[in-house]
């Protein structure tokens, strides 16, 4: 690997550890624990299915929430305090800089998905939880991507995390909204109707379906579904790819 | 002289894009939209109607009112799935009457989920499932009976003129008439007119008489209107006893 890349890779990583991102992700993966275990308790049967049905979710929203704003603080402040600048001053490619934090974000995004995922071994088989949890890998690193665009492009964090919240919102109904839009309960054939399924469609063109990543059912279910991880690595690595090339298609532009 | 570049530009030209990024982005593009034209076209399948769920009945943070409408408003659009109908005969009534119970248990004063038994859930033509949904008004209603009339007596009209059950028709116009004391007055004496049409012409007469007899009536139109049908039954009490003799 380039020497600068790595350099930058580290220290991205390191930022992490030195933020306290995961010491903070061991805290709220504890909270969340103590919580699935009070719904463990209120159901008068198939208490491990509802304390894992309760966990499964709220700790990938709490992953994905935590890294892509760790992501976003971290790039902001680097262009903030005008680092980003001395960076790309010296001799360094802005692909280099771009790859190196993204393998650097990437690091801490594995170390919460191993955090998040580790207490499931205690509910369920090892297979289905590792499953779950590289399907969960694959999510962050998708949202750690998405949030280094992001922030990127817009440069500030209100436009930047509203994106990402509402990209994930829709990503993870997409395959509901896409039915709800084909099959109108009123009024099929109005423009507006149309106009909406024609951009609903459009958007899920250049949209991953999320709402088939990271499936709480794998656990409760037991069973690996190795084919459902082999489909979502595939979409993931073309969307990185595809969100790599647009963060550096938007720094290769920039002058600063 | 060349002219100076503009110190205000923050943008450079899509030419000083490395072409290998440019390349990757249309890699990438082309991948993602053939990917997605390989991926299964979202396939719509009906969700079975589960339990209400316990949990927010009983964390609800003060607020069960607002709980209550979420349980109701997510069981109406039930039978509208994304991307599918679902018929009220494919619904499970005993699951839907557990969900109205739990919403009118949240909130007592609410017409809503008992308007939903007996105008909603009951319009499938189903002798079985309405009277299910009748049963559950009726149940309901003895909770508070002043409150609560007026879908037992949609039940009633419901009983005789849908189920052709002129017996359950009348059991549920007595319950209002007994209990419903603050009842409007045609729904207080739908039973006597059930009484008429189901020949139990004496019964129909003495209760129509303590009704005019004890004062409950004050409208004069329709103290007249009583006292008419009050004759009619008289006279047609004494045409079928002529005859009979």
């Amino acid at each position: 690997m380039n020497p600068q890349i790595r350099a930058i890779a580290h220290y991205t990583a390191l930022e992490g550890r030195r933020t306290r991102v995961l010491i903070i992700a061991v805290i709220g993966i504890a909270a969340i624990i103590a919580a699935s275990v009070f719904v463990r308790e209120l159901a008068v049967a198939e208490g491990g299915r509802f304390q894992t049905g309760f966990y499964a979710p709220m700790a990938r929203l709490c992953a994905v929430f935590m890294i892509a704003v760790h992501v976003l603080g971290s790039v902001l402040r680097e262009l903030e305090d005008k680092g980003l600048e001395l960076l790309l001053a010296s001799d360094l490619p802005r692909s280099h800089y771009v790859l190196g934090k993204w393998l650097g974000f990437s690091i801490t995004a594995a170390s919460v998905a191993l955090i998040v995922t580790l207490p499931l071994l205690a509910l369920h088989p090892w297979q289905a939880v590792l499953v779950w949890g590289l399907s969960l890998l694959l999510e962050l690193l998708m949202m750690v991507t998405l949030a280094q665009f992001c922030i990127v492009t817009f440069t500030h964090l209100l436009p930047a995390a509203g994106f990402l919240a509402a990209f994930y919102l829709f990503a993870r109904n997409l395959t509901a909204i896409r039915l709800m839009a084909e099959h109108p309960i009123a009024a099929p054939d109005a423009l507006s109707q149309q106009l909406m399924v024609s951009l609903i469609d459009a958007l899920a063109f250049v949209t991953p379906a999320l709402d088939r990543w990271t499936q709480t059912a794998w656990l409760v279910s037991g069973s690996a579904d190795w084919p459902a991880l082999a489909n979502t690595a595939v979409q993931a690595a073309i969307y990185v790819l595809m969100l790599l090339a647009a963060t550096l298609f938007d720094l290769y532009r920039r002058n600063f | 002289m060349a002219p100076a570049r503009k110190p205000t530009a923050t943008e450079r030209p899509i030419r000083d894009v490395p072409w290998r990024v440019l390349a990757a982005l249309m890699i990438a593009l082309v991948l993602q939209c053939s990917w997605h034209f390989r991926q299964p076209a979202p396939a719509a399948t009906a969700a079975d109607l589960g339990a209400p769920p316990v949990l927010p009945q009983r964390l609800h943070g003060g607020d069960p009112i607002s709980v209550a409408q979420w349980l109701l408003l997510y069981l109406q659009s039930f039978d509208n799935q994304p991307g599918i109908s679902i018929p009220f005969s494919r619904l499970d009534y005993p699951q839907v009457l557990r969900w109205l119970a739990s919403a009118l248990s949240l909130d007592p004063a609410s017409s809503y989920p008992l308007l939903m038994a007996s105008q909603i859930y009951s319009q499938l033509p189903d002798a079985g499932r309405q009277r299910m949904m009748c049963d559950f008004v009726q149940e309901r209603f003895m909770e508070a009976p002043d409150a609560r009339w007026r879908w037992l007596a949609h039940c009633a009209i419901m009983a005789k003129h849908r189920l052709k059950d002129p017996s359950l028709a009348l059991r549920y116009a007595t319950a209002i008439a007994e209990s419903a004391g603050k009842a409007s007055s045609w729904a207080r004496q739908m039973r006597i007119f059930l009484l008429e049409d189901m020949g139990e012409l004496d019964s129909a007469r003495v209760l129509l008489g303590g009704l005019l007899a004890n004062g409950e009536v004050t409208d004069d139109t329709e103290k007249r209107f009583l006292t008419e049908r009050l004759l009619s039954m008289e006279s047609a009490r004494k045409s079928t006893g002529a005859t009979n003799k």
